[in-house]
């Protein structure tokens, strides 16, 4: 094959496989830009493959000043850890910090930490905290303030602190252990976990775990808003909108990083895209909180582009292995290679997301290792099934009511039997389906995203745990995701995640559409505020041109 | 008269006692009070921690209980915590002292609304406020309106002018506000269909919409331009009826023996109409217009939920949704004040509108 050169860098043989198919129609423009731009494209050459101009650069550089009014929910405050929307913490996330972030792209970064490391084994994780760093009411942020945050968060007793789970290799008896925080100097700490846990740091960039002043005991941080960000909140009306702006009488650590924006406010307008959408003709939003379905189209179409990411939420059409006929695994590969997950992502899901691969590790996952796609093969398909002696046999796909999930399951249903295997689908109401969910022989579930690809597999594909809805047992994998759990470094961790990823593919586990994508949508001179796969609404790093 | 006015206070007391018992009961069945948990400590928390958090906030006794706490006639609940701190539904309303106290609707507290963490009457004072804006310009833009309309079609019984306008009011009461609410965003309220693009292109209007389709800003100010549409979504639906018995009584009165003589004594037309025949035909529409607030109250749920604008309406929705027990209580308390007291201002007009007609 020959490589065309533009400039010094050769375009990639796939981005032209897919440019052809975006100009046959087989693919949206959305779809092969971002399929593109990932494979290493840039952009205008992208639209240059398509036969297209660039849209003109959106100034890049952030420009100081300025006011934007969002839409989002806004909800009673309560105590951080027992945050249970996103937007709650979105409101509070411009004075209270987090010890690290979780972006787009799926890494880590720290922020009022400074680094932080881990032992070989992943059970002694050291935290340096960040210098010069002060709480807005002139307080040093020490390693003591640190401590105390992860003691609240380690305390289960608190009703509807999720963050208790999340510190469980730091606890005992529902409180933090007696020796497990070891505070070695005012900006340093070393948590000692009683079994290894790559996630713990992760976890602390989970929305609950904003990082409050131990002078805080109330349940309200508006009333009482001592933080390290640069932001303090004016109003905060429930149901109503919240105002921010920008804190005059406070130096942030991170100044000329951020803080671009003088104001932001918060519209609560409903759950009624439809109210969103008058509410954005007139002016009284520039950017929504989150689009969904149909509404991403009639956004862009009023001026505001979407700005799309891909999460690791997803749905997984599982076989339950304890149950006949699917204890076979090659019952199982035969329908998995029946299904070709691109079109049902195009006709179950309307394009809204990125082709999976059948093991439930996405891209985004920082230890995600490439591989292959995919068998997709009918034809064979049909003979294996046959040559299990199952060619009479009619199998049956489970789903709930819901709309995407009853069509995504549809599709592969039709494809199944498009390939000549008679199939069956039943559709459940949610107050039924939910009940045995973990039981049925063969059926789809959401799953939500988690930061790191050895979370779910922990959560759902190791032998005996409670989540574990195909029967997969695997000592095998087990033993492998055992040493991958204790692996910090994610390059490393790739290594032996390729092996777990091939092995829940050869055993036929799943079928795997898609990932499914977020959006937002916002007018062309707002900056900084792409959609993040975990609704993270950090407004200090908005801006408006 | 002072009889009469007692005997409808009696009966106000005696609404509100029923319905909000209806109201309690209903908010408190065991299935809402697990919601109200659920929003309150989060969503995902175990049944365990469910059943511990009702018994922590005094939502485990007796419903009958519970609703004498809230009237005032019973002592408000106290429990000593696990470190020795004493907690209460009147402690936590006015302070230590609050230990064995009553404190409920007969001392004047209104309770705490859960969905807005303020008190209630607070949270239904700023919403019955901004509702009154709202009906204040519905009041004058549909009575008016329905006045003129329902006189001129009623002047001439069967006359063209009569068979128009009858049309338009029954077309617009016959329209509900769902409907016309969303036609009227879409024609005038949106950049790419309707109205708006073609003024656009003419250079008409500077903004790109004619009509703001969301009022939220209206809580702030209210302009011509963010409030024209959910004022004339409701005066719409409230004008064709005021209209249709206005046009009624009028042409009742014009086949009146008296107006018959005016004529023939050679009045002009113009004359007996205002003169003679307004104020007889003004008295049915009157009865109309002020059970049509109590209405309207209850009415604008709809679209002040449409147009996103936090009045009465939208309040009582957000309060439903979420079962806030005592801002619910307290909404239903207001709308049977409202419903009684335009009743005996309609009752009491009517006695001047009509001097045949006594109270006692």
């Amino acid at each position: 094959m020959t490589m065309t050169q533009t400039g010094k860098r050769a375009v990639h043989p796939a981005a032209r496989m897919f440019a052809r198919e975006c100009r046959d129609g087989r693919l949206s423009r959305r779809e092969f830009l971002t399929r593109a731009t990932a494979l290493g494209v840039a952009a205008p050459t992208a639209y240059g493959l398509i036969g297209l101009a660039a849209p003109a650069a959106r100034a890049d550089t952030p420009q100081m000043g300025g006011e934007v009014r969002m839409q989002m929910d806004i909800k009673a405050q309560r105590d951080p850890r027992t945050w249970d929307w996103s937007e709650l913490a979105n409101v509070c996330r411009g004075w209270l910090e987090y010890l690290v972030h979780y972006e787009r792209d799926g890494s880590v970064v720290p922020v009022l930490l400074e680094s932080w490391e881990a032992s070989d084994d992943a059970t002694v994780f050291t935290l340096r905290v960040r210098q010069g760093v002060t709480w807005n009411n002139g307080d040093a942020f020490t390693a003591e303030h640190v401590a105390h945050n992860i003691e609240r968060w380690a305390d289960a007793s608190v009703e509807g602190n999720s963050m208790a789970g999340r510190m469980g290799a730091i606890s005992q008896d529902g409180k933090i252990r007696d020796g497990a925080i070891e505070i070695v100097d005012d900006h340093t700490l070393r948590l000692h976990l009683s079994s290894p846990d790559i996630a713990i740091i992760v976890n602390m960039a989970d929305y609950p775990a904003a990082v409050v002043h131990p002078s805080f005991t109330g349940d309200d941080p508006v009333a009482n808003p001592i933080g390290t960000g640069p932001y303090r909140p004016v109003r905060h009306e429930t149901g109503i909108g919240a105002v921010i702006e920008r804190n005059p009488d406070h130096t942030w650590w991170n100044e000329g990083n951020g803080a671009w924006l003088d104001r932001i406010e918060f519209v609560d307008l409903g759950t009624d895209p439809s109210a969103w959408i008058a509410a954005a003709e007139g002016g009284e939003i520039e950017l929504t909180y989150q689009t969904t379905g149909d509404y991403v189209d009639i956004f862009e179409a009023i001026g505001m582009p979407a700005s799309e990411v891909i999460t690791a939420a997803t749905l997984a059409v599982r076989f339950n292995q304890s149950q006949p006929p699917y204890d076979n695994v090659n019952v199982r590969r035969a329908l998995q290679m029946a299904v070709d997950n691109e079109t049902v992502l195009e006709l179950g899901y309307d394009d809204r997301g990125d082709v999976a691969e059948n093991h439930h590790v996405c891209p985004i996952h920082p230890e995600y290792a490439e591989m292959e796609p995919p068998e997709f093969d009918p034809a064979r398909a049909a003979e294996m099934i046959a040559e299990e002696g199952l060619a009479d046999h009619e199998f049956e796909l489970i789903s709930i009511d819901d709309a995407w999930q009853a069509a995504t399951c549809d599709n592969v249903a039709a494809q199944i039997r498009a390939a000549g295997i008679s199939i069956r689908r039943t559709i459940l109401p949610g107050a039924t389906f939910w009940n045995d969910w973990l039981n049925y022989p063969f059926s789809s579930t959401e799953w939500n995203m988690r930061p790191l690809g050895v979370q779910v597999l922990n959560l759902a594909y190791r032998s005996g745990v409670a989540w574990n809805e195909a029967g997969y047992a695997n000592p095998e994998f087990d033993a492998l995701l055992d040493e991958a759990n204790s692996i910090a470094d994610a390059d490393a961790r790739r290594e032996v995640m390729l092996k777990l990823q091939q092995m829940m593919r050869r055993d036929g586990v799943l079928i795997q559409p898609y990932w499914r994508a977020l959006y937002r949508n916002m007018r062309p001179n707002i900056g900084g505020a792409e959609m993040h796969p975990t609704f993270e609404v950090r407004y200090q790093h908005y801006w408006k041109s | 008269m002072l009889l009469f006015l007692l005997r409808r206070v009696g009966v106000m007391l005696v609404t509100a006692l029923c319905l909000t018992f209806v109201v309690f009961f209903l908010t408190n069945l065991p299935a809402k009070l697990e919601t109200l948990a659920k929003t309150q400590a989060g969503a995902r928390i175990s049944d365990a921690e469910v059943a511990s958090w009702l018994d922590r906030n005094g939502y485990n006794q007796p419903m009958l209980v519970r609703y004498g706490e809230w009237l005032g006639v019973v002592p408000g609940w106290t429990r000593e915590e696990a470190d020795g701190t004493i907690r209460g539904r009147c402690i936590e309303r006015m302070g230590p002292e609050g230990a064995g106290a009553r404190c409920g609707l007969l001392q004047g507290y209104w309770g705490h609304s859960t969905r807005f963490r303020a008190p209630v009457g607070e949270v239904i004072s700023t919403r019955l406020g901004a509702t009154g804006w709202l009906m204040l310009w519905v009041l004058i833009v549909m009575v008016p309106m329905a006045l003129i309309v329902g006189i001129v079609a009623g002047m001439r019984e069967g006359s063209r002018t009569d068979r128009s306008l009858s049309t338009f009011a029954i077309a617009s009461t016959a329209t509900p506000e769902y409907v016309s609410g969303v036609l009227f965003i879409a024609l005038l309220a949106s950049s790419t269909v309707g109205l708006s693009p073609l003024l656009v292109s003419w250079g008409v209007i500077p903004g790109p919409v004619l009509f703001q389709g969301n009022a939220r800003s209206a809580l702030d100010q209210i302009t011509f331009w963010n409030f024209t549409l959910p004022v004339i979504t409701i005066a719409l639906y409230g004008m064709g009826y005021v209209a249709r018995i206005t046009r009624a009584s009028m042409t009742e009165v014009m086949t009146q023996q008296y107006i018959r003589t005016a004529r023939l004594k050679g009045v002009s037309f113009p004359n007996i109409v205002l003169r003679h025949a307004l104020r007889n035909a003004l008295i049915a529409p009157f009865t109309v217009i002020m059970l049509q607030i109590p209405w309207l109250l209850n009415g604008v749920v709809i679209v002040e939920v449409l147009f996103s604008y936090p009045g009465f309406g939208w309040t009582l929705y957000e309060a439903a949704v979420n079962n806030d027990i005592e801002l619910l209580l307290a909404a239903s308390v207001v709308a049977v004040i409202v419903v009684l007291l335009t009743q005996l201002i309609s009752d009491i007009g009517y006695v001047y509108l009509n001097p045949r007609i006594r109270v006692s």
